[in-house]
């Protein structure tokens, strides 16, 4: 009876040494997935003008990310640019914050963009038109138009890059940069 | 029942598909061609490189059924080895090791053991091997008489999306063997050969607040900013002699096509609808053929810029949102399914403006961006499968694709 249990522990112990502790794989995918840029860094390279960074500089800077964190995306149907109800209404939000007392003086970009179907230059000119429609209901809103430049970056720059139709919803958008 | 059935199968042959009989047919009436290695110098790894590039660059040609198999023969032999006996043409060659870094070679081309033509090469650098390649492969083809296959010689520049706003551009050869990035870090895109000549190329720049299209000279590195335009600027096109430049500009955030006069620095609007206006191509003379949505969809038109007269070229389609000319043809690329939920096909097609004829030269997947080559006689695209990107080349006159996978990045646009 001894002999069969110290024998079976035995097998037990050579069979779980045996097994051998798996390293981490490195995901080989990941080098090849595009790195995604952290949107807000941009927005910290203020006062061109200005080398010494005072308070003022700070506040500016503060106010500008305070400001772009309460900003909407407005989103859009697949090859279409036209703004939906629910995307009429943050943008409606979005001229309130414009004309409030913080964001009066500062100037915003509407970035457009495309979902990844096609690099030619009319899905460049899609993301413009989009970001052009975003425009007229900022100006319609009682925004100046000299406050708002555009931009389009087709689909070059995408916020995610699975192959999947919500990716391609999340891609069809405009941002709101703002400028100092 | 019997007759019924026999008769059935006599009809079904009758109507079989006459087109794949006359491919078999071409494939046993091409000329057979096997390539023999007399190379002393370089070490195996080089020799075997230089040898698949040469029979890629023949097999592209498509005048020949090309024998993969690497030979070894003696330069001064007479005849050809014993295994290639049956070729109806052997092309024998030896790469000479310079003291410097220099790359020579001398070839031959032999049909029933006589030598029918030679030629020598020299390059100052052995990297770029693989233009002596194609170099003999458009020489041979030259000298059998076929259409010219200049563009195999040329360089291709392409951009290629590396991260969110992150591209580089680089020119390479057709293969993509070769590549030199020209320009890293920030976010320029859509290149276009300044000239013939190659020196030089125009490229968006999109890093800065205003989109601005540059120009840089590739032999001293020279930057100049051409124009800047709120919201989008691409050069699309570039006459011949690079005088003139196609503009999709889009002030007040408008797109239209613009011309503009390298010599004057002037542009002059030359779309005026109020939706988009893009990718003007040069066609004939006091033409243009670009893209427009003023149907409601993109579709391909033409303008005549005297008479300012519009014509729908394309009659076919719900998006055809590319294209390119060259003499009478067209190419232009078309969605297939309308699918905002799953992949979507994009094919290219081919019109001429001579005939209703219309030709589809791609099959399935995602093929973009389709540009002429100088001559007409090929068609460099996009292809994105998968998440791979390709340059494909597509032989008109033989109803041939080849495809060259892009290691990483994705490409954005290219131009040759």
């Amino acid at each position: 009876m001894k002999s069969i249990v110290l024998s079976s522990v035995v097998t037990a112990l050579l069979v779980f040494s045996g097994c051998s502790s798996k390293e981490p794989a490195v995901d080989t995918n990941a080098q090849k997935a595009p790195v995604e840029e952290v949107q807000a860094v941009e927005t910290e390279t203020v006062s061109t003008q200005n080398s010494m960074v005072d308070s003022t500089t700070n506040d500016t800077a503060t106010t500008i990310s305070e400001l772009e964190s309460k900003l909407p995306t407005v989103y859009f149907a697949f090859d279409k640019y036209n703004i939906t109800p629910e995307m009429q209404a943050k943008i409606d939000e979005a001229a309130e914050l414009g004309k409030s007392e913080k964001a009066k003086s500062i100037n915003v970009k509407l970035e457009g963009n495309c979902d990844e179907w096609g690099s030619d230059e009319y899905n460049f000119a899609l993301g413009l038109k989009r970001a052009q429609a975003v425009k007229n209901a900022l100006v319609a809103d009682g925004i100046d138009a000299s406050r708002i430049s555009m931009v389009s970056y087709g689909e070059s720059n995408p916020v995610c890059t699975e192959h999947t139709k919500e990716c391609w919803a999340k891609n069809r958008r405009v941002n709101f940069k703002l400028l100092p | 029942m019997k007759i019924l059935f026999s008769l059935l199968i006599f009809v079904s042959f009758v109507f079989a598909g006459d087109a794949t009989i006359e491919v078999i047919k071409k494939a046993d009436t091409i000329p057979s061609i096997a390539v023999e290695d007399s190379s002393d110098s370089y070490d195996e790894t080089f020799k075997r490189k230089f040898f698949r590039s040469l029979v890629a660059d023949l097999n592209v040609l498509s005048i020949f059924n090309v024998d993969r198999h690497h030979t070894r023969a003696d330069y001064n032999e007479d005849k050809v080895v014993f295994s290639n006996k049956e070729m109806d043409y052997v092309l024998r060659y030896r790469l000479i090791d310079e003291d410097s870094d220099g790359l020579s070679l001398e070839m031959k081309l032999l049909h029933k053991n006589e030598n029918i033509y030679s030629k020598s090469y020299h390059v100052s650098k052995k990297e770029i091997y693989m233009f002596v390649s194609h170099a003999i492969a458009y020489d041979i083809n030259e000298f059998m008489g076929q259409p010219s296959v200049a563009w195999m010689k040329r360089k291709v520049v392409f951009s290629r999306i590396v991260a969110p706003m992150k591209s580089e551009i680089v020119i390479s050869d057709y293969t993509l063997t070769y590549q030199h990035v020209v320009l890293k870090g920030g976010f320029n895109i859509f290149p276009k050969w300044a000239s013939r000549s190659q020196k030089a190329f125009y490229y968006t720049d999109l890093s800065n607040n205003k989109p601005t299209l540059k120009r840089i000279n590739i032999t001293n590195g020279q930057i100049k900013s051409i124009v800047a335009s709120d919201g989008m600027i691409v050069c699309s096109d570039v006459n011949d002699d690079g005088t003139k430049l196609l503009l999709t500009m889009a002030r007040n955030g408008q797109p239209d096509i613009y011309s503009f006069n390298t010599t004057t620095n002037k542009y002059k609007r030359l779309t005026t609808y109020s939706g988009i206006d893009v990718n003007g191509q040069f066609f004939g003379n006091n033409k243009i053929v670009f893209i427009s949505s003023r149907l409601g969809y993109p579709n391909v038109f033409s303008k005549n810029l005297k008479t300012n007269e519009v014509e729908q070229l394309v009659y076919y389609g719900r998006s055809n949102s590319a294209c390119s000319a060259h003499g009478n043809y067209v190419v232009y690329k078309a969605r297939e399914t309308s699918n905002a939920f799953s992949q979507n096909t994009f094919n290219l097609h081919l019109i001429s403006t001579n005939t209703d004829f219309i030709r589809r030269l791609t099959a399935t997947g995602v093929n973009e961006f389709p540009r002429f080559s100088k001559d007409g006689d090929a068609i460099i695209f996009i292809k994105n499968y998968k998440g791979q990107s390709a340059i494909g080349i597509i032989r008109l006159n033989y109803n041939k694709n080849y495809l060259f996978p892009l290691k990483y990045g994705r490409l954005q646009s290219m131009d040759w």
